[in-house]
């Protein structure tokens, strides 16, 4: 087996748009799965949220980028020093007779011997664990445990953060937290986040990879993915008359579909994005509806990698 | 340094580091409470059945007559190596494996591995601390035997006892370091338990061939014995130096293989 060319990082210039992380023809093949051929870009200090369904090859990649497993050929070329660099993998797990405080301390001792406790303490408050700093982390529960590891990861300031589904064990409350947690790092460092749960990646990712069998379907901002694969179909919700309305929507040339969906609501398709987003503020001025809101449907993420994933098969 | 507590204010904090980590998980487990007991417990029991095994014999076997050789110090001191030899070695050998096999649990694997410059620092602070608390126990085993024996048997010469000390750590270390190895081949605490102990059992069988015996380290662990009769330490230098070489050897391809395992 060839081992992966990992290039180390050197110091980039100020105003370098080099990617913080870039692999050249990634391939690692277990019998048919696993990763073939991929060239990922991570652009500096983004939220990149690495997406696809499970044995998508995810864990694999990040595996590979962290040093953990070696690549039958292709390199990664990680512009972020080795120390700055925070894996948080979806299981963390710690010696048990260890506090918190204790664990996150020897993660600092490991990468950034110059921090002191005040900056473990602030790792432990950032993740919400102040009060159980104290504590043995054999009793934690899988969502305290998540949040540990997040807090190792932090304590080093890192560049770059590589988490691998960090939201997987925790609770609505504590998967709020681990987003906005996430957020925001965007513009302080690069963070990795991979997910199988679309609606994380889309709150906190603004570039995205998708992943399937092994293979790189989409890179790129999240934001023009969705928009790539935005259908021209909204949901109007209007005051009043809505059988007006529904006439004057229905006397359009561009529009494909009208349905009264009830509760003042009415679904519209139309022939374009463009002419949809042009059409429908200046129907409803003509027949003096009162529009309460307008919003594109199916524009979300998964909607984007359900289309994706079926246009290429 | 010593820095102030963040979590309870008055309370001094010790910087965490990978030397402290091990301490504390000899302090904080059952471990370095398990060796100390075995051997401190073998150490007392050993001189102590050697005296009165005539009339434990008497007492198990009434109606026949089994008359033991009167005993002397070297059975207490051999008493002592027979039975802790065995436990001992098992102990040793479990408290050096789990504190090696951190590839079983994947999380922590990770954790650790992606922390570290290179392997050795996982892993010298692993073995030194396992191999320090063992040399520890079994020193103290020892001191509990000779003072005993001193007392019940009449005393061990010192040249001899601390020359079969000497052997008996060496021996001690070289089975740390199959343990290490076994932990870069197995992923499990009972799979490398397995391992370390099938080698080290197997060596014996090993000597069997004449021309290796004098070399093997597993003859250091009865040389406490035989230090006390017509042996002398320059009988066990080969062991003693393949035991020191062999342990540096296998500790050098331990780490090596795990700085190349796949997580």
């Amino acid at each position: 087996m060839a081992a992966t060319l990992m290039r180390p990082a050197s110091a980039s210039p100020p105003g370098d748009d080099s990617p913080a992380i870039a692999t050249f023809g990634l391939t690692r093949d277990y019998g048919g799965t696993g990763l073939f051929d991929v060239d990922l870009r991570v652009p500096r200090n983004c939220v990149y949220g690495l997406v696809g369904p499970n044995g998508a090859g995810k864990t694999t990649m990040l595996s590979i980028i962290t040093g953990m497993r070696h690549s039958d050929r292709g390199a990664v070329e990680v512009a972020v020093p080795r120390p700055r660099v925070a894996v948080c993998p979806d299981v963390p797990e710690f010696d048990g007779w260890l506090t918190a405080f204790e664990v996150v301390d020897l993660a600092r001792s490991f990468v950034a011997q110059e921090r002191t406790s005040r900056d473990v303490l602030d790792a432990l408050v950032a993740t919400g664990l102040s009060d159980a700093a104290s504590k043995r982390v054999g009793g934690f529960s899988r969502g305290m445990t998540q949040r540990l590891g997040l807090a190792c990861a932090m304590v080093g300031d890192p560049l770059l953060l590589i988490l691998d589904e960090p939201t997987s064990a925790l609770d609505p409350a504590g998967r709020a937290d681990v987003l906005a947690l996430v957020a925001r790092l965007r513009g302080r460092c690069t963070v990795i986040f991979s997910s199988h749960i679309l609606a994380d990646v889309q709150r906190v990712a603004d570039h995205v990879g998708i992943l399937r069998a092994g293979r790189m379907m989409y890179q790129g901002p999240t934001r023009e993915l969705i928009d790539t694969y935005l259908q021209p179909r909204w949901l109007l919700r209007v005051a009043g008359d809505i059988a007006a309305v529904l006439a004057a929507i229905q006397a359009q040339p561009w529009v494909t579909r009208v349905q009264d969906t009830g509760g003042g609501e009415l679904q519209i398709e139309a022939v374009s994005l463009e002419a949809g987003e042009r059409g429908i503020p200046a129907a409803l001025a003509d027949c003096g509806a009162r529009q309460v809101s307008c919003e594109p449907m199916a524009a979300d993420l998964e909607s984007a990698f359900l289309a994706l994933t079926r246009d290429k098969p | 340094m010593t820095t102030s507590a963040p979590a309870q204010p008055g309370r001094t904090y010790r910087p965490m580091t990978a030397w402290r980590l091990e301490r504390l998980r000899m302090t904080r487990s059952p471990r370095a409470i398990s060796l100390m007991a075995v051997y401190l417990f073998f150490g007392l029991l050993g001189p102590l059945t050697a005296k009165f095994l005539q009339d434990i014999v008497n007492r198990a076997q009434p109606g026949i007559q089994i008359i033991v050789a009167h005993p002397t110090p070297r059975d207490g001191i051999a008493n002592f190596i027979s039975q802790a030899g065995q436990t001992g070695l098992v102990v040793t050998v479990v408290i050096a494996a789990s504190a090696l096999t951190f590839d079983a649990r994947r999380g922590l694997s990770t954790f650790l591995r992606t922390r570290v410059d290179n392997m050795w620092q996982l892993v010298v602070p692993r073995f030194v601390v396992s191999v320090t608390a063992t040399i520890a126990a079994y020193t103290i085993g020892t001191l509990a035997a000779w003072y005993e024996t001193a007392l019940l048997l009449g005393p061990p010469p010192v040249a001899a006892m601390l020359a079969g000390l000497l052997c008996g750590s060496v021996y001690l270390i070289f089975a740390v370091s199959v343990a290490s190895l076994a932990a870069s081949v197995a992923r499990g605490t009972l799979a490398v338990v397995g391992l370390a102990l099938g080698g080290l059992l197997a060596l014996p069988l090993i000597g069997l061939a004449a021309p290796l015996h004098d070399w093997l380290p597993s003859t250091l662990l009865t040389a406490s014995v035989e230090l006390l009769g017509h042996a002398g330490l320059s009988d066990y230098l080969p062991a003693l130096a393949s035991g020191v070489v062999g342990s540096a050897l296998l500790l050098t391809a331990a780490t090596l293989r795990l700085g190349r395992r796949e997580v």
